[in-house]
């Protein structure tokens, strides 16, 4: 799990892309005083060692009906917890899944329209995966802050 | 991540993002630097067409191509989820002070047992203490903090995201 960290010179390549990835190599290089070819190899090696990832984001503040959903989960017995939380990342509506210490077992994220929405998703999803106990989900009313340059890099 | 539903239907509404600007997305994400003349080739459509349409729409603040930086990578030895409770104050106006805090990279107001809900990383145990009793639960409002620390993250694909003109 451990990963190598950034450093100084990466950081700044890191900083320049953060907001606008299409930013040519050749012009991160004259900004940072270093070469093309440097600025290449980095970004190359952060993107292969999973340190970073060059994606798109798209605007979820344009649809009208999409909320949040936190779904908390408790399992039968505590060493289902690995097993249940595999079964959940594979489940391509999840944008988040992680096993945790403290409040539940497992915490699992979703984008759904509204209670609804939520409650069918939850039992033709989740409830029935071998292991579940229980499930106790929120409803986000309000997305006050995404910072999307963070995220744990799985795969 | 997609979402539970399908978002086009909520998108092309406005007549916003039509078949084509789809396909450009759906390229981006799999390869944010992924060259204008490859997408096209891809798609069948001139190099000008796909730069056309990816500038229209970041301009219409619909798309970004972004950089995400592992949390490890980026030296956050742990992330936790906490839920907070509010009192004497609007949970707005709480949630707002603590997306103010760097390390807050995530901040919900919620419906149900707790008001807003936090996803934060921290360096290590030390940083941590200081950003729970010392930042976050000192924020004007903030009655209790319930956090969960991430032994674990299994996936993190925050593709849907709020974002304005400033961010």
């Amino acid at each position: 799990m451990s990963r190598r960290r950034l450093d100084e010179v990466d950081r700044a390549i890191v900083e320049r892309l953060a907001h606008d990835a299409r930013i040519s190599n050749r012009q991160i290089a004259a900004e940072l005083g270093v070469t093309e070819g440097t600025v290449r190899a980095r970004v190359k090696r952060m993107e292969e060692e999973r340190q970073i990832r060059i994606t798109a984001v798209t605007n979820i503040d344009h649809v009208s009906d999409a909320a949040l959903a936190y779904i908390w989960i408790e399992v039968e017995r505590s060493h289902q917890i690995s097993a249940v939380a595999r079964h959940l990342a594979t489940i391509p509506e999840l944008g988040f899944v992680g096993e945790m210490l403290g409040r539940s077992d497992i915490l699992a994220i979703t984008m759904v329209r509204n209670t609804e929405h939520l409650t069918s998703f939850v039992h033709q999803n989740i409830s029935g995966i071998p292991g579940v106990r229980r499930t106790e989900s929120t409803l986000g009313v309000n997305f006050v802050k995404h910072d999307y340059r963070m995220a744990r890099i799985v795969s | 991540m997609s979402p539970a539903f399908d978002t086009r239907d909520a998108l092309s509404a406005p007549a916003r993002m039509d078949a084509t600007d789809q396909r450009i997305v759906d390229l981006l994400r799999e390869n944010g630097r992924l060259p204008y003349r490859a997408i096209a080739r891809e798609l069948g459509v001139t190099e000008a067409t796909v730069r056309s349409r990816v500038r229209r729409l970041e301009d219409d603040n619909l798309l970004r191509v972004v950089a995400v930086t592992d949390l490890e990578a980026a030296g956050y030895g742990m992330l936790l989820a906490v839920g907070v409770q509010v009192e004497n104050r609007a949970p707005e106006a709480v949630a707002r002070d603590i997306a103010g805090i760097t390390e807050v990279f995530s901040v919900n107001v919620v419906v149900g047992a707790q008001d807003i809900e936090v996803l934060m990383v921290a360096e290590d145990q030390d940083a941590l203490h200081h950003l729970l009793h010392e930042r976050l639960a000192r924020v004007d409002g903030v009655r209790r903090l319930t956090p969960a620390l991430a032994v674990d993250v299994l996936k993190n694909q925050p593709d849907w995201v709020p974002f304005r003109e400033s961010a």
